[in-house]
């Protein structure tokens, strides 16, 4: 097997990037750790360490009621020496899962479903960056680099979601059910991209062999897997820890009921905390909705190409999610180079990276002003928040805004670089 | 033989009983509530309202335990303050009204609009102490004294809620639906405070408020050296009388002399009493006395050892040396009486009211053990990566 | 968040329909048009399927059905009239059965005809009756004993204190021939039950009238009040004065015994042989009223309030004397301990005050008492231990009180105990006022549970916004049932069991009552619900509807084009 020189420089230099600042800042890690913008209640490091030494010592992890994650990894993490004593190989082991996502993406940038699928080519194709370059912007993200170091467990669930990607591109669907399944167990969010995962994998099947299965076969034979997949995982979860009950309502029912208003990158904590009281159950449904209700829509409107809807999804999700972090703008980020090819069509790039320039340099200090210095308050860091949310919603819009005016200029070759007006 | 003949004979006791004790007014108990609403350090003067009644309610007897404080902020703390750990209400600085003996209920974020309807209706969490409750019952006299920034028919908490009219006269209504009052003397000192007492509807209720509709209330003067307002006006004119007029809790100042002695030019606005709902209106009303609401009423009952008459203290008191004596063949007769029944309930009874709540135990932390966890990990990381490859493998077959 | 929903909806609906301003419009594809369908319509499924439950479920307030008209009769007395049967055993050793029958009828005819108050009536039995009524049997109030005594003229009786037994001497001349209605020992038996009786009765007749009156005004006038009339003003305001000079009820009452002492002596005191000498036999016999816990502290250098008038010497007795009306200021709220935080439940406080050898011995108007009562809060006892000479030559208090020395506090006590839980003064005899203790306790019981259901019941009615959780329904209907077990009990005279339902009754009623979820959202304006609806109307509601509105209207056009 050649070894690719390129891709090889791009992921040592990756993890010798890591593993350098972590020699040359032991601190860096345990800071990042404690950083709202990296860790949430749900994704925490120092959580699962406080899950992990519960379990180790055959108590259930959800007392006490600090741990809120995925019970699973629990027994992988215990394979692990004390990150406190040995930081060293739990940050390798985080460095090797950003190699492995970074791997995947090369996987999904190869198989150019980005640039042409079944249904839709675009004509720009051969505006492209290879799986390298991809890798490059994952690889050397400041804000992948911080999760990597801040040890966020969300990378796990970046994993699952690139690994259902990669494999779906691949044709190997099953694989792809099974990783979403293992997002979806970790993070429940990921389970609302199942609609546009389940039709790329249904478009790749269709593109290899000439015959096309009955959709509504194939979705629902699908769906069982996903579903299998995710009840085995359950299963194991009990076996490890006992008591389902208490298993959905640490784990899932936090994520969902948002009972930790902790401050993040979100926009749910403050509003959230400003509700009325009667209404909170309400604006409870109405957010989770606002999160769902995008999945369809998008699915139907750009249903010529699926991984687009799966990526601007995840942007989506990185907005409006109850507890987001730096990781999933870095997932976005991910896989947003993939489509090299419609940032020509982009409208508001530079306002947008400015925005989110702005908001991550911003953040932390307003965030400091208002919890440590005492002389901002919540307002501070929310309005960066918003500048923030405003700054990701706006390449969100933008690209989408640029993927449809592809899809009409491949329609409608004549009319293609003529200014268009909104109207 | 005359129907009477049974009472006659008991009579004479019960003319002992009414003589030995001295006559009291009809309540039984008194309790305080007095709150602020507004944090921050240019609102010291709410605080020092709320302060300076708290030393008068005390100063005439109403014991710590009988009062609900709630501060919103902490002046004596803030840094701002430059005279740090007082609290003055008076330019001269005479008194600190923080001193040395002072016990706040509920304090900064835990001053809210619900719990203050929570600590009058008694909604509380069982494990809430007894100091953060109102204990009233039917024979208490019940003073609410609340001070802030408030506006139509409302009152800022905290400059995040507020509180309605309607809200505190439902509360109120609940109070009285329950018996948690027997009168209420509610006072209110706040931008046209009088609208806040409009919608109360249960009886037994006095109000009183500094200032009408489309009427300020205005802070009485300035402490340079503080460098804020240091107390409201009416509230200003009020303690001036409890001060100077009400000496002892033994005065017999009335409400009326209370309410005769505001006086609209020095206090700035039109200070309001509301009668309607208080059995008798003004004219019963402004009979009862300041310190009916202000002190504590303890009628107490010296027993005198050498009256003779049954049921007194003497002939108690041999009795239960007797009890003493042989209290166990009695407890023995006394529990066989009634045991069989009073058990059978006593089985019974918790089952039906058993709270639902999964209580956590105590959980014993074991040995670390970690190879079996990590064989378990290993295991698991194993079926996750033989279900990864099999997938793979089977792919072909899936269509 | 929204402004972006607005955003990327607009600019999907803004590029299907964009050509139209383009100057050269190239024809919608139908596909395109099909498309834009499906998006309008994925969202208004979600909102339709998701949004609306979502919508009904969390902000429709949960009321739990109440049987308000159930409540309500009770709090209104129409339920249950309590009655009080009270049964008493003749024991008679000494007479034939015939004659004992008889002189019970009479003695029943004649108590019948002195009591007035019909709901607390005596009734007598004969002691070998008894024993063949096994199930249901009632409470046994008191048992007669009567004994023939051949040289008195009178009868006469003798209530032993110990016992819930009354004897009655009388010559034998005095038993009633079969044929008379009238007897002399009758009259005196009669007479006497009814004397025992009286106090109980009048606070009995008090408690109902009260409350029956106070609960609800509108109902005529109740059985009760006819009896309420006959009761002296005095005795009346005599009886007012003592239920509220008790504890209101409850589950569980802790005892705290205090020593305060302005100087350092005494520092220590047999408290545990005191308490276990003469409460814990007290708290045994109260039991079935309430649990007690008991908490001790002794207090040091405790300083009257500077506001306390200070004791006066008295030259004529050489004592110094507190002034009655004094006594209310002698506790130093302020600084005394004396804060009950202990557990739920109230405090009951008993202080034993030394004083100050330079001010001993302390007592109470002009040395006639050294204890007194606080009602609703405790009793205070005055103790003046024997001084003895310390080194500097002046007096001092001893370091330390032996058991012997709070025998007299520990028994005011006592006495202070049971007044401040509504023992009743007479009869005599303490297991009798016990038991009239049960019976008083287990009417109040009944009736401010009653009337926690009716306060309850109109709260619901008056509130609509207030929620009802499942709970306060369930609390309701065990307090339901409870009460009418409880006025079962009563009616068959088993006091004790009407007290245990009654206790629960009102346990489970004012846990109904003050369920903590019943706070919520007491008022809530329209004009708030706009500002909490608007952000969610505007931004996304519009497009929504516009989207949806544009899409009807094309589908109507088409469908008039086609019939057209």
């Amino acid at each position: 097997m050649p070894v690719d020189r390129r891709k090889a420089a791009v992921f040592g230099g990756a993890l010798a990037l890591r593993l350098l600042l972590l020699l040359l800042f032991p601190s860096l890690p345990d800071l990042l750790t404690g950083r709202v913008e990296v860790s949430t209640p749900v994704t925490s490091f120092k959580r699962l360490q406080e899950g992990l030494f519960l379990y180790n010592r055959n108590a259930s992890p959800y007392d006490g009621g600090v741990f809120h994650q995925a019970p699973l990894l629990l027994p992988i993490f215990s394979l692990l020496p004390n990150a406190q004593e040995y930081p060293f190989p739990t940050a390798l082991f985080y460095s090797l899962v950003d190699l492995l996502n970074a791997s995947a993406l090369v996987t999904i940038s190869d198989s150019a479903q980005a640039v042409s699928g079944r249904l839709y080519s675009s004509v720009r194709k051969q505006i492209k960056w290879d799986g390298v370059v991809v890798a490059a912007w994952f690889l050397f993200n400041p804000f992948t680099i911080a999760t990597c170091l801040g040890r966020s467990t969300a990378v796990f669930t970046t994993t699952g979601i690139l690994y259902a990607l990669s494999a779906a591109v691949q044709g190997q669907n099953l694989n792809s059910m099974l990783a979403l399944g293992f997002a979806s167990y970790l993070s429940i969010y990921p389970a609302l991209l199942f609609i546009p995962l389940v039709l790329l994998c249904y478009d790749r099947r269709a593109q290899r062999s000439n015959i096309t299965p009955s959709t509504a076969l194939f979705v629902v034979k699908h769906f069982a897997v996903f579903l299998l997949s995710i009840a085995g995982l359950l299963g194991i979860s009990l076996l490890i820890i006992g008591d389902l009950f208490a298993l959905i309502s640490a784990t899932y029912g936090f994520q969902l009921l948002v009972p930790d208003l902790t401050p993040n990158i979100g926009l749910w904590w403050y509003f959230f905390i400003e509700i009325f009281d009667s209404f909170r159950d309400f604006f409870l449904g109405v957010f989770w909705l606002h999160l769902t209700a995008y999945a369809g829509s998008l699915t139907v409107r750009l249903r010529r190409q699926p991984l687009f809807v799966v990526t601007s999804l995840l942007g989506i999700f990185a907005v409006f999610k109850p507890y987001p972090s730096i990781s999933d703008a870095s997932l976005y980020f991910a896989l947003l180079p993939l489509y090299r090819h419609i940032f020509p069509l982009m409208r508001y790039t530079f306002f947008s990276v400015s925005a989110l320039l702005y908001a991550s340099l911003l953040g932390p200090a307003f965030y400091h002003l208002w919890i440590y210095a005492g002389s901002g308050n919540a307002n501070f860091f929310y309005a960066i928040t918003l500048v923030w949310s405003l700054g990701l919603s706006l390449v969100i819009a933008d690209t989408i805004f640029a993927a449809l005016r592809d899809e009409w200029e491949q329609e409608n070759p004549d009319q293609r670089g003529r200014p268009v007006k909104q109207v | 033989m005359s129907p009477y003949f049974g009472l006659l004979r008991a009579l004479p006791f019960l003319f002992f009983l009414f003589f030995a004790v001295r006559v009291s007014s009809e309540h039984t108990s008194n309790w305080a509530v007095l709150v602020a609403t507004s944090r921050f350090w240019f609102n010291y003067r709410h605080l020092a309202n709320v302060l300076s009644l708290y030393r008068t309610v005390k100063r005439l007897g109403i014991p710590d335990s009988q009062i609900i404080l709630m501060l919103p902020d902490d002046m004596a703390c803030n840094p701002r303050n430059a005279f740090p750990g007082t609290v003055y209400s008076n330019a001269d600085r005479a008194v600190d009204l923080y001193g040395d003996n002072i016990e706040v209920d509920y304090r900064g974020y835990e001053v809210t609009v619900e719990n203050f309807i929570r600590l009058l209706t008694d909604r509380l969490d069982e494990d809430v102490p007894r100091s953060k409750r109102l204990g009233s019952d039917a024979g208490s006299n019940v003073l609410v004294y609340m001070t802030g920034h408030g506006g139509d028919q409302f009152l800022k908490f905290q400059d995040a809620e507020e509180i309605g009219a309607w809200d505190l006269a439902d509360a109120f209504g609940q109070m009285w639906e329950k018996k948690r009052y027997h009168e209420l003397l509610f006072m209110i000192d706040t931008c046209q405070a009088n609208t806040m007492y409009t919608h109360f509807y249960s009886p037994n209720i006095i109000a009183t408020g500094s200032s009408e509709l489309d009427q300020s209330s205005y802070s009485h003067h300035a402490d340079n050296d503080v460098g804020v307002a240091v107390i409201d006006r009416w509230t200003y004119y009020v303690l001036e009388f409890l001060e100077n007029r009400v000496t002892s809790a033994n005065s017999k100042q009335t409400l009326g002399d209370l309410f005769d002695s505001y006086d609209e030019t020095k206090i700035h606005s039109n200070p309001g009493v509301r009668w309607d709902l208080f059995p008798g209106g003004e004219q019963e009303g402004r009979l009862r006395t300041v310190v009916d609401f202000f002190g504590n009423v303890q009628s107490v009952e010296v027993e005198k050892t050498d009256a003779d008459e049954s049921g007194s203290l003497k002939e108690d008191l041999v009795e239960l040396a007797r009890l003493v004596e042989k209290w166990r063949t009695i407890s023995q007769d006394y529990a066989a009486a009634g045991n069989d029944s009073l058990q059978q309930d006593n089985e019974r009874a918790p089952s039906s009211y058993e709270v639902k709540r999964r209580n956590l135990g105590p959980v014993k932390l074991a040995e670390e053990t970690p190879w079996e966890k990590r064989l378990i990990g290993l295991s698991i990381l194993g079926a996750c990566a033989a279900i990864w490859f099999t997938g793979s493998a089977l792919t072909g077959s899936m269509t | 968040m929204s402004a972006n929903h607005e955003d990327s909806e607009s600019s999907q609906t803004a590029m299907t329909s964009k050509p139209s301003a383009s100057s050269l419009p190239p024809p919608e594809k139908p596909n395109a048009i099909q498309t834009r369908f499906g998006v309008v319509a994925a969202f208004w499924a979600v909102i339709l399927f998701l949004g609306f439950p979502i919508w009904w479920k969390t902000t429709s307030i949960y009321r739990a059905e109440l049987p308000i008209q159930e409540m309500l009769d009770w709090a209104g007395g129409k339920s249950c009239r309590p009655v009080f049967p009270l049964e008493i055993r003749f024991d008679t050793p000494s007479l034939p059965d015939l004659e004992a029958q008889q002189l019970l009828r009479i003695t029943q005819h004649t108590l019948d005809d002195l009591n007035e108050f019909s709901a607390h009536h005596l009734r007598l039995k004969l002691a070998d009756e008894e024993a063949q009524q096994a199930t249901e049997k009632a409470d046994t109030a008191l048992t007669v004993r009567l004994l023939a005594q051949d040289d008195l003229s009178s009868p006469r009786s003798l209530l032993d204190a110990d016992t819930t037994t009354l004897d009655v001497f009388y010559p034998p001349s005095q038993i009633p021939p079969p044929s008379s209605s009238i007897s002399p020992l009758s009259s005196y038996i009669a007479g006497e039950l009814q004397r025992l009786f009286a106090e109980e009765k009048a606070i009995m007749a008090h408690i109902l009238s009260n409350n029956a009156m106070g609960a609800n005004v509108n109902t005529p006038q109740s059985p009760n009040s006819q009896a309420q009339q006959q009761i002296s003003p005095q005795l009346a305001e005599s009886i007012t004065r003592r239920l509220r000079r008790s504890m209101k009820y409850a589950e569980t009452y802790h005892l705290a015994f205090s020593l305060f002492t302005p100087g350092s002596a005494p520092s220590s005191w047999d408290i545990e042989s005191a308490v276990q000498a003469y409460i814990s036999p007290l708290v045994q016999v109260l039991s079935p009223i309430s649990n007690f816990t008991i908490d001790t502290q002794v207090q040091l250098y405790a300083s009257f309030s500077p506001t306390t008038p200070p004791p006066e010497y008295d030259e004529t007795q050489q004592v110094w004397t507190l002034k009655e009306e004094n006594l209310s200021a002698f506790i130093n709220a302020a600084e005394w301990p004396l804060n009950p935080s202990i557990g739920s439940g109230p405090t009951i406080n008993f202080i034993l005050y030394v004083p100050a050898p330079s001010q001993s011995p302390l007592l109470v108007n002009e040395g006639k008492a050294t204890s007194w009562i606080i009602p609703q809060w405790g009793g205070v006892f005055i103790l003046n231990p024997p001084s003895i000479p310390t080194s500097e030559s002046t007096k001092g208090n001893p370091p330390h009180l032996p058991a012997n020395a709070l025998t007299p506090a520990f028994l005011t006590f006592s006495h202070q105990l049971l007044s401040l839980l509504g023992t009743p003064q007479t009869p005599t005899s303490l297991p009798l006022r016990l038991q009239t203790l049960i019976r008083i306790r287990a009417a109040t019981l009944l009736l401010s549970a009653s009337s926690t259901m009716g306060s309850l019941a109109r709260l619901t009615e008056s509130l609509p916004s207030i929620p009802i959780p499942a709970t306060v329904a369930s609390s309701v209907s065990a307090t339901l049932s409870h009460l009418s077990s409880a006025c079962d009990s009563l009616r068959q005279g088993r006091f004790m069991a009407a007290l245990a339902s009654a206790r629960v009754a009102e346990t489970e009623a004012e846990r109904s009552f003050f369920e903590k979820s019943m706070v919520g959202q007491m008022y809530f304006p329209d004009e708030h619900k706009v500002a909490v609806y608007l952000p969610l109307l505007g931004p996304i509601g519009v497009p929504l509807v516009l989207g949806l509105v544009k899409e009807i209207r094309r589908v109507v056009v088409g469908w008039k084009a086609r019939r057209g």
